[in-house]
């Protein structure tokens, strides 16, 4: 199978060297009335008989001998646009997406005249000026500008947008609860099972085609967001055959090339994202583990079974590297070019190393509970040590595309395949509830898959008044944590002495958690354009239907150590390679030594299942020449469906959780306040939902022994709803030039947010609070710098996001603040909203010269002290502190047809660490973790052929 | 006739549950191990044992004549009152987590556990082969810890916790969504969770959560309307008696060979704690560990007559009494013995005040020390050397040569004769 592939590939690689001599002109042809392509528009190569028109994709190519062309762009009733300076060079393609507006009088002709390089950088904002519906586009081009290679760094240009450890993306500030990423439209699960949204950096961006982030809702969108949608969209297939070959290589001088990074000895394939099943389950489920007392025999050959190291060991570290591979082509299926497939292929390896010395995690500080005057804060549990990380990310994407005049097919399989391994070594603290010192190793390994096929049609009729548009799209997914070992030891500096003391750090433990997902999501959109008002318009309509299951299933295991006259434990020093050394396995004769023993149990595991049928229809109008409307509205159902079993033995078999049925009404308009259309302004209404997580909608009652935390489900939960409000002035100038403001408010009911349990402590549940409020302000603003002479190609843009949140107390938690008031402190009415940012910054400034194929770019984006935990009574609140990220990055093509790139990065340019600190009236920040990503360099080479 | 019938048909399942045999084949990738044949014995008891594994909601006696078998967390709830006659057996069950046999009391209902010295109440594993009639088995000893779970009162008295509220969840005991069964805490100071006497808990605190064992006997909150005497916890991986908040007397507490510490008060208990034993094992940590009040509510604790004996030349440590962070109580006539001394490889066994908070406590006279006696252990001269003030900001270590003297023949410390009934007594030979 492979091979056929490969021979494929060949074959089609050694086609294209043969024709590469001609050069082609592609590009999209845009239509200003509606955000849509303009299908069936004509392309022309002014002079000559050479031309084409626009499939309905707005999709053109055309094959031309090198030379310099004007190329012409016309259709009935719209303005025709006449493109000159159109230079093709032998073998290369020449790109010019362009956007044609309707002419208000039929019968008038306009031409427009510019220049290629002009339109190029127009086009880039067009997606956003005609679009009613408030949204951001980055397209492949703004992509590239940025140097990012994965979407989650290069999202972060997008006004609002931030990006929490360089994988999630929030949009306005909203915690992922409130943001949906989502695939080619459709919704697959993402590699963190406890978070809504997808994980952005396992794309690579030589896979895209644009990514859109949707603010504002409208009726064909999923009513489940809040923030805003994030939806990738990979390519079809390149207009010309296409192979590239990229590479990497990053250093950072505080992670790589250190002698006391720790790891530990793993599977021989870790370094292909997956365990060869050395860290399989040691002790199947269908086995129990006797009390050595009861059978000391069977007791030590099931301890035996484990695998024996638990030590974090110390290794030199490696640096980061990738490589990547893409393909893609387009064949003629017929004489006049109108039916074609393509493919697009791709595979990316990137394996990157972490290493945090002295991290610090999990610290519990606490108010003076005796003397309320008293304001510092002191502390209980101080916890630190080394922690290494590697991990292998392998995505691959294979998709073919078929596309005839009026219909399109496409099928695109991806597969990304994670594993992360961990050691680390700590040391803990604790002065209050314990007083000890424990010594803790830790060795992790989490494997993740996720396969999606999307199988996607789309069709029109003759004039294009009707469109069909069908997805299928199935996604499995699997999230293996696989043998987390932990191994604390009591360290008594009086003696010094190290012992396995359970009472005081638990007994080393073992866990394996296997998450197993499926997903089939499928819609189907129709648009017929028609008359409105005397005007065109467009009608949206069409239903969705996606259902999800999830398994969940814990074995947990812990090996305590039987002593008889002494303490037995004493004999490992400290060492946590000696606690299952064969000689210290339990002994049936001298009845001493180390003894397996299950911990895990039923309430841990669970399986669900959520189904979400929806429909929907929507007009997109206009009221007047410059007033455009979108009004609709989306009806979904939703059900929620529970199997599981508590500790107190209450047991939900496939039971309904959650069965809603609403309608989610919105309306976005837009006025363009000029006959230019380079001013606007837009309003928008809509009412969306945020939903409980599996695991939130559960009785599960889930120990994490990484934390020391319980999670406890709340099977009462219900849905969360939001009406949203939005308004917006923009400006767009010459070229790139754009300004705009907006200001947005969204009110909450009932919104989820995992509190604490004021009586128990150490345990959370996710609950409904009292309704919550946010508001926000945003300013955008890009700028050529051209008004300077000689500075044309430079860039300035930057944005900013003020947001206020206000987050009403549910009543154990405003009991608890108002006991542990501070004297002097009075209590707010509400607090921060957990997880929002109350600002968001981003300004860069970049150069590009496509003559000399010199990029570059500088930018610092930061993010407001956000409230990452909310307190619990005599434990303060914990808030993220801002990280100053400045970034900087500088690239060059060369060689014929600028086909090889070289890039050269530098991260954290300003030396800044990530911090989350405690904060409480009057008192001195206390540390609650603290990390250093240090600097980094990275090398990248890219050759294009 | 009836009876013969009955013979046969046991007969019968003994012979069927003997032939139920089976391998069990456990797979690794790398090897196949037949772990060895297990034996599945199905023991027909139809009339000497009952199982207990729902919670007990309405009232409830378990008698001598069956051995209860206690299964998982069985919670005694909703006003129910569980009584326990004299001589009962309580086999727990194996498990740890959820999976841990515990007995739990809630707020508003009660336990009538009245044992006799002839007759104690033995909680115990289910791998004891103790049976019916008997005080001991035969098959483990002190040092079998974590075979089961505990024991664990929860009451309406006052307790003082972290951030002022006035009611906790008992360690390790998840948050049941319809209910409050795991908290303990209240208002009611002379609160009645019942009867406890002549009580023998063994072979006890497996884990509940993380780095949560449970105790032998934990007493959370327990109002003073309860009766708590003659009890002994032996073997446990925890402490062995706690006292989390709450105003309940206790009387002649015994603890021996425990994982962790003897007695542990926190969380502002005000009771009094009158003639107490504790025995250190090799693995033991403190015989006395003391915490104050977590919250702004104040409590003080008596703890007086007890009598604590050490391990001599324990390289793996294990100290007197560790008072701690906000500790305020009165300890009075303590008789300390047989603890390590100096030498090669050993540390002093100490009496700690082991923070500023406590140490402040002792200067305010809130902490007082009075009557120890102490028998010197090897390498010391005076009974003062055993005191320890870890900040040295008080006058406790020159005090201590006030309050403490050293002695060969006690005068102070518990009166034994009380443990002459003990488990302990028998298999120690303590000579109570």
């Amino acid at each position: 199978m492979k091979l056929k592939l490969l021979l494929i590939l060949l074959i089609t690689f050694s086609a294209q060297i043969i024709s590469a001599q001609e050069g082609i002109i592609s590009g999209t042809v845009n239509d200003g009335e509606f955000n849509d392509v303009l299908p069936f528009a004509n392309i022309l190569i002014k002079g000559t008989t050479k031309g084409t028109t626009s499939d309905f994709d707005g999709k053109y190519v055309l094959d031309v001998e090198p030379g310099t062309y004007t190329v012409t762009f016309s259709y009935l009733g719209y303005e025709t646009k006449e493109i000159s300076e159109v230079i093709v060079e032998p073998g290369a393609e020449q790109i010019i997406d362009i956007t044609l507006n309707p002419l208000a009088n039929a019968l008038d002709e306009v031409v427009v005249t510019t220049t290629v390089s002009k339109n190029t950088e127009a086009s880039v904002l067009n997606l956003q000026k005609n679009s009613v519906a408030l949204l951001d586009g980055l397209s492949i081009q703004s992509i590239k500008k940025s140097g990012a290679s994965d979407i989650a760094s290069a999202i972060k240009s997008v006004p609002g947008v931030s990006v929490q450890g360089g994988k999630f993306v929030y949009v306005r500030g909203l915690g992922d609860r409130y943001t949906k990423s989502i695939l080619n439209g459709v919704d697959v699960p993402g590699l963190d099972p406890d978070r809504n949204t997808l994980q952005l950096d396992i794309f690579p961006t030589n896979i895209l085609d644009n990514i859109i982030v949707i603010k504002s809702a409208t009726a064909d969108q999923p009513a489940d967001f809040t923030g805003g949608v994030v939806d990738i969209v990979t390519k079809d297939f390149p207009t010309r055959a296409e192979y590239s070959i990229s590479t990497g290589l990053g250093y950072n001088s505080s992670m790589h090339f250190k002698d006391n990074y720790l790891n530990y000895d793993g599977s021989p394939t870790d370094a292909l994202g997956f365990d060869n099943g050395q860290r399989d389950l040691a002790i199947p489920q269908n086995i129990e583990t006797p009390l050595p007392v009861v059978d000391g025999n069977r007791s030590a050959a099931l301890t035996r079974l484990l695998e024996p190291n638990l030590k974090a060991l110390e290794n030199q570290s490696g640096a980061d590297f990738n490589i990547g591979f893409t393909a893609g082509n387009q064949y003629d299926l017929n004489e006049d070019g109108t039916k074609k497939i393509g493919y697009l292929a791709s595979l990316t390896y990137k394996n990157s190393t972490d290493f945090y010395e002295d991290a610090v995690s999990g610290q519990v500080f606490r108010k003076q509970d005796q003397d309320k005057s008293v304001l510092e804060l002191t502390d209980d549990r101080t916890q630190s040590g080394n922690i290494g990380v590697n991990n292998v990310l392998i995505s691959g994407l294979a998709g073919i595309s078929l596309k005839s005049l009026q219909s399109k097919y496409k099928l695109n399989v991806l597969h990304i395949q994670n594993g992360e391994s961990g050691a680390s070594y700590i040391r803990q603290d604790n002065f209050n509830v314990n007083s000890n010192t424990i010594f803790k190793d830790v060795l992790t390994y989490t494997q993740r898959s996720i396969t999606n096929i999307l199988l996607n049609g789309e069709h029109t009729n003759e004039d294009a008044s009707w469109k069909v548009s069908w997805k299928v799209s199935p996604t499995f997914s699997k999230i293996y944590d696989k043998d987390l070992r932990t191994t604390p030891f009591r360290f008594e500096p009086e003696t010094g002495n190290f012992t396995i003391s359970p009472s005081e750090s638990g007994d080393p433990s073992r866990i394996w958690r296997d998450l197993e997902e499926y997903n089939v999501a499928s819609k189907l959109d129709l648009t017929r354009k028609h008359q409105l008002f005397g005007r065109d318009a467009k009608l949206k309509f069409g239903g969705a239907f996606t259902i999800k299951e999830r398994d969940f299933v814990v074995n947990q295991f812990s090996t305590p150590i039987q002593s008889q006259a002494g303490n037995y434990s004493l004999n490992f020093e400290g060492n946590a390679d000696l606690v299952l050394a064969p000689e210290n396995i339990y002994d049936p004769e001298t009845r001493e030594g180390t003894y397996v023993r299950r911990d895990s149990n039923i309430s841990d595991s669970f399986n669900s299942q959520i189904t979400v049928g929806a429909g929907y229809v929507g007009d997109e109008f206009k009221l007047s020449d410059r007033f455009n409307a979108i009004v609709g509205v989306r009806f979904e159902k939703f059900d929620l469906r529970y199997s599981g079993e508590n500790q107190d033995g209450e047991v939900f078999d496939n039971q309904t959780i959650l069965d809603k049925a609403d309608f989610f009404p919105s309306a976005n308009f837009i006025y363009e306040l000029n006959e230019e259309a380079n001013k606007k302004i837009r309003a928008s209404f809509s009412s969306t939902t945020a939903r409980p997580s599996f695991k939130e909608a559960s009785n599960a009652q889930i120990f994490d022994p990484v934390s020391s935390t319980f999670f406890i489900g709340n099977i009462d939960i219900q849905p969360t709803y939001i009406n949203n409000y939005d308004i917006r002035f923009e400006a767009y100038g010459e070229g790139t030039n754009f300004f705009a403001i907006s200001g947005f408010a969204k009110t909450f009911d009932d919104p989820i947010e995992l509190t604490f349990i004021r009586e128990a402590r150490g345990q959370f549940i996710p609950l409904n609070l009292g309704d919550a409020k946010v508001f926000g302000a945003e300013l955008e603003y890009r700028r050529n710098m051209g008004f300077i002479p000689g500075w044309e190609n430079f860039n300035f843009n930057a944005n900013i996001s003020v947001i206020e949140s206000q987050q009403t107390y549910s009543e154990d938690e405003e009991a608890a603040r108002i006991d542990n008031l501070r004297t002097g402190e009075t209590l707010d009415d509400t607090r921060q909203l957990q997880g929002q940012s109350p600002l968001l910054l981003n300004v860069g400034f970049d150069y590009s010269n496509n003559d000399n194929g010199w990029q570059g770019g500088i930018v610092y984006n930061v993010q407001g002290k956000t409230l990452e935990i909310v307190g619990n009574g005599d434990i303060p609140d914990v808030y993220t502190l801002p990280f100053h990220n400045l970034k900087m990055n500088l690239s060059k093509e060369f060689g014929k047809e600028n086909s090889s790139k070289i890039t050269l990065k530098f991260e954290n340019i300003i030396n800044d660490d990530i911090e989350s600190v405690y904060q409480s009236f009057g008192a001195q920040d206390q540390i609650y973790s603290s990390r250093y990503p240090g600097q980094a360099i990275s090398l990248g080479y890219s050759y294009q052929f | 006739m009836k009876k013969i019938i009955w013979s046969f048909a046991t007969v019968t399942a003994i012979i069927a549950a003997a032939s139920c045999e089976k391998e069990t084949v456990v797979e690794v990738e790398k090897e196949v191990i037949v772990v060895d044949t297990v034996t599945t014995e199905t023991e027909v008891e139809v009339e000497t044992s009952i199982t207990v594994s729902e919670d007990i909601i309405t009232d409830v006696t378990w008698t001598a004549d069956k051995i209860v078998t206690l299964d998982g967390r069985v919670f005694v709830t909703e006003g129910a009152t569980l009584t326990i006659e004299p001589g009962t057996i309580i086999k727990a069950n194996a498990g740890s987590g959820v999976n841990a046999s515990v007995l739990i009391v809630t707020r508003g209902s009660k336990i009538e556990a009245l044992g006799t010295a002839a007759a104690p109440i033995i909680f115990t594993s289910a791998a004891d082969n103790i049976v019916i009639g008997q005080t001991s088995g035969t098959n483990l000893d002190q040092n079998d810890r974590g075979l089961w779970g505990g024991l664990i009162l929860l009451g309406n008295a006052p307790a003082s916790f972290d951030g002022d509220a006035v009611s906790a969840q008992i360690e390790g005991v998840p948050t049941d969504t319809d209910g409050d069964k795991g908290l303990y805490g209240g208002t009611d100071a002379a609160d009645d969770s019942g009867t406890l006497q002549y009580i023998s808990i063994r072979h006890g605190g497996a884990l509940i959560g993380e780095g949560n064992e449970i105790n032998g006997l934990t007493l959370g909150a327990v109002g003073t309307g309860t009766t708590i005497d003659n009890i002994e916890v032996v073997g446990n991986v925890d402490d062995g008696v706690e006292f989390f908040g709450g105003s309940v007397n206790a009387t002649n507490l015994f603890v021996w060979a425990q994982g962790d510490d003897g007695l542990d008060i926190d969380q502002a208990y005000s009771g009094t704690i009158d003639n107490a034993v504790v025995v250190q094992g090799g693995i033991s940590d403190h015989a006395l560990e003391i915490d104050g009040p977590e919250g702004s509510l104040q409590g003080a604790y008596t703890l007086t007559n007890a009598t604590l004996i050490g391990l001599a030349e324990n390289i793996a440590g294990g100290e007197i009494a560790d008072f701690r962070s906000n500790a305020q109580g009165t300890n009075n006539n303590i008789l300390v013995t047989g603890f390590t001394g100096v030498g090669t490889d050993l540390v002093l066994s100490d009496v700690e005040l082991d923070n500023e908070g406590v140490a402040a406590n002792y200067t305010a006279g809130t902490l007082v020390l009075t009557n120890w006696e102490i028998v010197l252990p090897t390498g010391v001269t005076n009974s003062s050397d055993v005191f320890n003030d870890t900040t040295d900001s008080t006058t406790f270590e020159a005090d201590a040569a006030t309050f403490s003297s050293a002695v060969t023949e006690a005068t102070v410390g518990a009166d034994t004769s009380a443990f002459s009934w003990t488990y302990s007594n028998a298999k120690a030979s303590l000579g109570f």
